[in-house]
Formats: structure tokens, sequence, C-alpha cells
């Protein structure tokens, strides 16, 4: 099974094509939020130097998110448009669990975070073993500090991944024991370890519906948004 | 900090968007709060000038957020017709305003809350007494970081 994938929920532009056991080739730009520029043309350009067409891919991988709100509808309107034109199957999964998947043998928790801005992280909690990736919490929009008061329960090695690790890292450093960060070549979202993961779902018979697949936004719940809103005023008076 | 300027025509109001235009940085959030008519577009327009923008600005009423490139990226927020904080949220607001961009909300007492406090907040009032071209520009932030407007001298 050959397939492409592409995952625009972050900075990283990024574009890759698999098979069953190899990447065949992958395109990422982490610089800036450009995707609406870069990624047909990486698309465009992997096809001609993997000598394949469209028509040699069997299915698609794009992510649901969370992430940035334009970025991932233009990665999934582009695979929603390549898979209804040649009339093959798509998936989606979520960024946080190909970051998680970077991190693949690693002990301990491993724990993606995307910065969701106003001191909020997307993430949630994943462990290895058995030679699995499981996610071990829902996806989560909170508070990095939140997140660290539930980390400081959790007792065990834990590993950060995602682009809100060099934001938070001096405060993860100074309140948690026991962490660790992935490599710069592992920190940002890449289309072949998105694919992989769609792959296996693929291979499995398992796709998205074209009409009712939606990215997962995560915003704040209103309850919190009211609640925050008059603390702000309570500040002001 | 507050600063006022008291205008009589609405070329001053271009001109003033025109100095703040050459002083904004990356990142700045400007809230323009005034009734209809009051000048608020045409002061975005002397921002863009300000900007180097050589596209024709028009009010994002409809489109709720229109781009520029100068100078800096512009992004021009209109959420007159927005009924609830909730929408203008959905369309991914907080990545719009905290990026290099500069940022101009329209009416930002209608989403109040999704507002960060160190933004520059304009309002312009009508003065009918003085005039029916005279306005009053007040421009109140709490940040230092929009002390360049003391540089505005019309």
């Amino acid at each position: 099974m050959k397939i492409l994938s592409i995952d625009c929920a972050t900075a990283a532009a990024t574009c890759a094509i698999l098979n069953d056991d190899n990447v065949l080739g992958e395109i990422t730009y982490n610089y800036k939020k450009q995707h609406s520029t870069v990624l047909l043309p990486i698309i465009d350009e992997l096809f001609n130097n993997v000598g394949m067409s469209i028509s040699d891919i069997d299915g698609y991988v794009a992510s649901k998110g969370p992430g940035s709100f334009t970025g991932l509808r233009i990665g999934l309107a582009t695979i929603k448009g390549l898979s209804q034109g040649s009339k093959k199957p798509f998936v989606t999964v979520s960024t946080l669990d190909s970051l998680a998947y970077n991190l693949a043998y690693t002990d301990g928790i491993i724990c993606p975070i995307l910065d969701a801005l106003r001191d909020n992280v997307y993430t949630a909690l994943y462990t290895f073993n058995n030679y699995k990736l499981n996610r071990i919490t829902d996806y989560m929009n909170i508070s990095i500090d939140e997140l660290i008061d539930m980390l400081k329960e959790k007792n065990s090695n834990l590993s950060f991944v995602g682009d809100g690790v060099p934001k938070f890292r001096e405060r993860l450093m100074q309140q948690l024991p026991n962490i660790g960060f992935a490599p710069t070549h592992l920190n940002l979202a890449k289309a072949s370890s998105l694919g992989e993961l769609g792959l296996k779902l693929l291979s499995k018979g398992i796709f998205d519906d074209l009409y009712a697949s939606v990215p997962i936004y995560l915003r704040l719940p209103q309850a919190q948004r009211e609640y925050e809103e008059k603390m702000e005023l309570s500040k002001n008076e | 900090m507050e600063l006022e300027f008291a205008v009589t025509a609405v070329e001053e109001t271009y001109k003033i968007g025109e100095l703040l235009g050459t002083l904004v940085n990356p990142g700045d959030i400007i809230c323009l709060i005034g009734d209809l008519g009051t000048g608020k577009t045409h002061l975005t327009k002397g921002i863009a000038k300000g900007l180097s923008i050589e596209d024709h600005v028009t009010s994002p009423t409809f489109t709720i957020v229109n781009e520029y490139t100068g100078r800096l990226k512009l992004y021009h927020f209109d959420v007159y017709r927005v009924n609830d904080p909730e929408e203008i949220e959905a369309i991914g607001f907080d990545e719009y305003i905290f990026s290099d961009a500069v940022s101009i909300i329209e009416w930002a007492n209608y989403i109040q809350e999704l507002i960060p406090r160190n933004n520059l907040t304009i309002t312009i009032e009508k003065k009918p007494e003085l005039g029916d071209n005279y306005r009053k520009i007040n421009m109140r932030y709490s940040d230092k970081r929009y002390d360049y407007i003391k540089e505005i001298k019309i």
C-alpha cells in the first residue's frame, strides 16, 4: 500500500509518501506558517522525485489536530480534495499521536505539547509498551500549570516533545523531576510519523467519511472562558 | 497612559493613522472603538499607509479579517457583525493576534474577553457641539511598548 501523508497542524508544513516498509520521500519546512503557499508545491515535488503520480496512491493521511486552526483546515481540505478526486480513502490521525510516536521506545510517559497560546497547551499523555504506542488520556487543551500539576502526581519519567518545548522548557525543568526532551530532529511534526500511524489504520480498512470528518480544534470549554472573563473583570474593578 | 488628540477634518485622522503606522512594531494590537462614521476605517487606512501598504484598504465588515503586507503584516478585523465572541475565536483569532503582524480590531469592545491586556485602545468620539467634523481621538495603553505614540504630533 502506498500512501500520501500531510500534516499542517503546527508551523511545520510536512508531506511524505510511504509504503508498508519505507518512507519513499519526505519534505518538511518548519519555518513560519506558510502552508497555503508551500504545501501544494512540495506535494508536487515529492511525486516528481519519487517518479510517481497521484494515481499510484492507495490512500491518504491528514492531521486531525489539535493545532493551528488555519493549518488544520488547509491540510484536511487538501487531503479531502485529493481523496475525493482520486476516489481513494483517507484517514485522520492526531498530530499529538504522531509526535508521541517520534519518541517510540521511550520509557515512562511521553508528553507531546503544542503551544495553544495564552499559556495553554494541546497535549495528551502516552506510554510505549509491548512495542505499541498507547494514549492514556484524552486530547486536552489545558494551561501549562494544570499540566504540570497533573504530571507531578505521575511519579514517572517524563519525555516532552513538540513546539511547546522551547517555550516551556525552563518552567518544566524547574517544576518537574526526571524529565527529558526530544532531540531537535525529532521535535517537530513529521508526515512520515503521522503517515505510518495512518497506514496501519488504512490497511485495516479504517478510514474517515469524506463529509463527516472534521478537525478537532479543542477550544477552551465555555465555562472556563466565562470564568476567566469574570476573573479579568474583578481584576479591573 | 493616555493621550488625546482633537481633529477637525478626516485628513487629520488619516494623518494620525499614518504616523502611527510608521511607529508600530510586530505583535502590536490596536483596538478601535467608536460609533459608525467616526473614522475608524480612515484611521486604519492611515496606519496601512504608514506601514507602506500599497493595497486599497476596505472595511472587512463581511469578511471579518483582511490581510495586508507592507513594512509589516497587517491584520484588519471588523467584528461589528460578530454575534458571539466564540464565532471570532473559531476562525483562529489567537493565531492572528499572537503573531508577528500588527492587528487592528474595529469594534474590539464587542469581543472584550478575547483581547489581551497589552493592547493600544483608540477611542474616537464625535462632539457635535464642536462641529460636524470634530473628533476626539483618545489613545490608552498600559504596556510601555506603546510609548512611541508620544512621538505623534499633528
